[in-house]
């Protein structure tokens, strides 16, 4: 936000307010037309300020601390970098690193550290800082959230010509997926760390600039960046507490981006419009109604195949979803290289066959249960459908609706629950169906860490996937839990917004290419406030 | 008065910490672990252990009390285990928003209240009368977060004039209170139509009072006689009223600086509760129930003040 901007948007308002509207409002209008590119935003490519409404806002800004997807997405990819990082489609690629080797026995990465490269602040960034990095993450006691999936990794060492050498104590496909998608990745500044959670310092496109707690995220373009530039010069991510609030402020032009809309169908207000875009991507996200396996009538595979029958998934996508995603039947998704479109059809839709299912397992006149729902749109809009669904074959479905920390306590730690309905986020998370004590009891969960265990080791690409694509087919067949949809990131966006992310297959909203075209954006106009 | 004033601040100190027991004791009785919160759905029960020794959250609770309340008395708020910020900061930040809008939705409660009771009695009984009761009615009827909604659909998606939510800061004076104004006429409205309806019924007995009466008999206009006796009277109801709707409206700004999504402390409250932040809630809780609280001790007070009659009486 500059001056002159601001200037326009006063003059404006006022004759605005004489109902002079044509001037300043209409349908894509924004606070007026403001003076092309200032003095203080044009900077090496373009000007502009972005401004990007959210819904959660991130508690702290350590990831390297706290789980919260809401710091990676701000933080991840446009503040700090990795080693190797995910492109939009879910691939890995060198980032810190320009090159990377893996040994034929799939126990040593060497990766070779990019040179030439300076934190945010000044600070060369070489491989010392990497090993630091690494390192702190593996220390015993690291708060790292994702610390256990590093827990193969034997040592990691600086080695000549500018090499970081990592070894494994057993081969594991998934090792630089896992580094390139998590905060265990990030390389940080060994001489900064210890302002991590106000001050965070990165080798990214942006520079970390101001944290206003439960308000906003302000980054700005890092003059210094090793790679190509991004095309705005500031970036706000700001944090509404309701959609219609999100929903308002891209209408009226105080931001410009919506990350992800909490309700899809929100999108139809906003389509048709050519003042907008949406951008529909996938995500790695599993939106499952979990049965406990553990106890009561869910610990027969008859009912749990019951209720996947009982469930119409295209319809709930349709309704909960507005149609933005992909019916799945497993823990995979399209994103997945052992993705199963098949799997969606193992209990297609046919409540006469799940009645008879739940006589056939002591059930002719069905039986009660409490399905618990999370304070999440997807949960409480698909909850009242499913239960509906659940009635008309006679499992008597009682909502009870809970905080999420209560959630956490009661379904999460104590597997105090029957039914539940939410979204498991994280990619590649097929490995919770080889724990045993995770919450939904799942009694195959040995068998699928024999599997898995082979999979992992496999020297042969097409073997892993095989082995994952077996264990998935398990899953669906045992019908652990009832898989409703893999959910879309649904962006909506200032038409003239470019260079936003395409899908959500990445923890960061990753706005490294980001760009205002042809016109000054609508923040630089006014209406929004940046900071 | 010096007694009474004394009298009085001895139960604000006494409700005081009957007030931090309350808060405390209802907050620790959330369901959900702090440290299970923080490190979400991927921790194991070693770190969430380690983090709950780390928070102090293992220790006694009556240690935990007296360690909190210490902090509250020395000033000492410590840091949110949560956001890694200093406390007082925080609440300190978020009191430059709640603290103005409050005020202004007291300001425009008034600036409708009175012209609205005062002529509402005045022209009791007259067309105009009942319209401007009726007025006060709608305005008390309406939920604040509805006439929030239709006022950001008007006034920002429609027209343009002013933000549909958000707060710059106070550095860029004239946009803080631009946005501050359909959050505080969302707030003023309701609080205007609740002060209206009680200074209307004051008004009304102070027409038909015996001393009025007199004063016109004396030869004085209807004028000069509220000026010189009426207007002190009326007065009471008023400071009894404005005093409670402050409290009343500190309340109302939580879900209006939700409906605007304004950095206040009502917003602080509800994402510290929802991320098991204990002591940012705690403390939040314990200022508001504080200015509740002193607040009804100036309306005591600034009673005995207007009316020397109660000087007598204990």
């Amino acid at each position: 936000m500059n001056r002159l901007g601001r200037g326009a948007a006063v003059a404006c308002s006022l004759s605005a307010a004489s109902l002079l509207a044509a001037a300043c409002g209409g349908n894509s209008g924004n606070g007026g037309s403001a003076p092309a590119a200032s003095p203080g935003t044009s900077g090496a490519s373009g000007g502009g300020s972005l401004v990007v409404a959210s819904a959660v806002a991130p508690p702290t800004l350590d990831l390297t601390s706290n789980p919260a997807a809401a710091i990676d997405e701000v933080l991840d990819y446009n503040v700090y970098e990795h080693l190797v990082q995910l492109d939009p489609k879910g691939k890995v690629i060198p980032v810190l690193a320009s090159s990377y080797t893996t040994s034929p026995d799939g126990l040593t990465y060497t990766f070779t550290v990019r040179q030439g490269v300076k934190f945010s602040n000044g600070d060369p960034m070489t491989p010392a800082d990497v090993v630091f990095s690494l390192q702190r993450a593996l220390a015993p006691g690291s708060k790292y959230p994702y610390a256990k999936l590093l827990s193969d990794v034997k040592s990691v060492a600086a080695a000549g010509a500018y090499q970081v050498v990592v070894t494994l104590t057993s081969p594991n496909n998934q090792f630089l997926y896992d580094l390139a998608a998590y905060s265990n990745g990030v390389v940080l500044d060994s001489k900064a760390v210890g302002t991590i959670a106000t001050q965070p310092v990165g080798t990214g496109p942006y520079v970390f600039q101001s944290f206003r707690p439960n308000y906003s995220v302000a980054l700005s373009r890092n003059p210094d960046y090793w790679g190509t530039k991004p095309g705005v010069s500031t970036v706000t991510f700001r944090y509404f507490s309701s959609s219609n609030a999100e929903n308002s402020a891209l209408q009226s032009g105080q931001v410009q981006v919506i990350d992800n809309l909490e309700n899809p169908q929100d999108a139809a207000q906003f389509k048709g419009n050519s003042s907008f875009k949406i951008i529909a991507g996938p995500t790695n996200g599993k939106i499952q109604m979990t049965l406990n396996n553990g106890s009561g009538p869910f610990s027969k595979q008859q009912v749990r195949e019951a209720v996947a029958y009982a469930t119409d998934k295209k319809a709930i996508l349709q309704s909960t979803g507005a149609g933005y995603g992909t019916v799945i039947g497993s823990d995979d998704v399209p994103g997945d290289p052992w993705y199963d479109p098949s799997l969606a059809n193992t209990y297609s839709y046919d409540p006469a066959k799940a009645k008879q299912l739940l006589a056939q397992a002591g059930y002719p006149n069905g039986f009660s249960a409490t399905l618990t729902l999370p304070p999440y749109g997807y949960a409480t809009n698909a909850g009242p459908l499913v239960q509906a669904e659940l009635n008309a074959v006679g499992i008597h479905t009682t909502i009870s609706q809970v905080q999420f920390p209560l959630w956490l306590s009661q379904v999460f730690n104590s597997s105090n629950f029957q039914m539940t309905i939410i979204n498991h986020v994280e990619a590649r998370d097929i490995s919770n169906y080889a724990n045993c004590s995770y919450y939904w009891k799942f009694a195959g969960c040995n068998q699928v860490a024999s599997m898995l265990g082979t999979a992992e080791k496999a020297t042969d690409k097409s073997q892993e996937v095989a082995g994952f694509k077996q264990v998935a087919t398990l899953i669906a067949q045992q019908a652990v839990n009832d898989f409703l949809y893999n959910p879309d990131q649904v962006t909506v966006a200032k038409s003239d917004v470019t260079g936003l992310p395409s899908s959500g297959l990445t923890e960061s909203f990753d706005l490294a290419n980001a760009a205002i075209g042809g016109k000054v954006s609508a923040a630089a106009s006014g209406q929004g406030y940046a900071q | 008065m010096v007694r009474f004033a004394a009298h009085r601040l001895g139960i604000l100190v006494l409700s005081l910490v009957g007030a931090s027991v309350l808060v405390f004791g209802a907050l620790t009785l959330l369901p959900g672990s702090p440290a299970q919160v923080i490190l979400g759905t991927q921790a194991t029960p070693q770190s969430v252990h380690h983090l709950t020794v780390q928070l102090g959250l293992d220790k006694p609770l009556w240690q935990q009390y007296f360690d909190w309340l210490h902090g509250m008395v020395t000033g000492a708020l410590g840091t949110s285990y949560v956001s890694q910020l200093p406390i007082g900061t925080q609440i300190w930040q978020a009191l430059q928003v709640t603290g103005p809008l409050v005020l202004l939705g007291l300001v425009i409660g008034l600036v409708i209240a009175i012209p609205l009771g005062l002529f509402g009695a005045l022209l009791q009984g007259r067309a105009t009368g009942a319209v401007l009761g009726a007025i006060g009615q709608v305005g008390l009827a309406v939920p604040t977060f509805v006439g929030g909604t239709l006022l950001i659909i008007v006034f920002a998606v429609e027209f343009h004039v002013l933000p549909a939510s958000g707060f710059p800061e106070w550095s860029h004076p004239g946009s803080a209170l631009k946005s501050l104004l359909l959050p505080a006429i969302s707030l003023g409205v309701v609080e205007g139509g609740i002060i209206s309806r009680y200074l209307r019924t004051s008004v009304l007995d102070l027409l038909q009072s015996d001393y009025l009466r007199t004063a016109r008999m004396k030869g004085l206009s209807m004028g000069q006689a509220l000026r010189r006796h009426g207007l002190r009277n009326a007065m009471l109801p008023l400071v009894t009223v404005g005093g409670l709707e402050l409290a009343g409206l500190i309340v109302g700004a939580i879900v209006v600086e939700n409906v605007f999504t304004l950095p206040g402390i009502g917003t602080l409250l509800l994402t510290s509760v929802n991320n098991r932040d204990l002591l940012v809630a705690q403390d939040i809780v314990m200022f508001v129930s504080g200015t509740v609280l002193v607040l009804n001790l100036l309306v005591d007070l600034s009673y005995r003040l207007l009316d020397p009659r109660l000087a007598g009486r204990s």
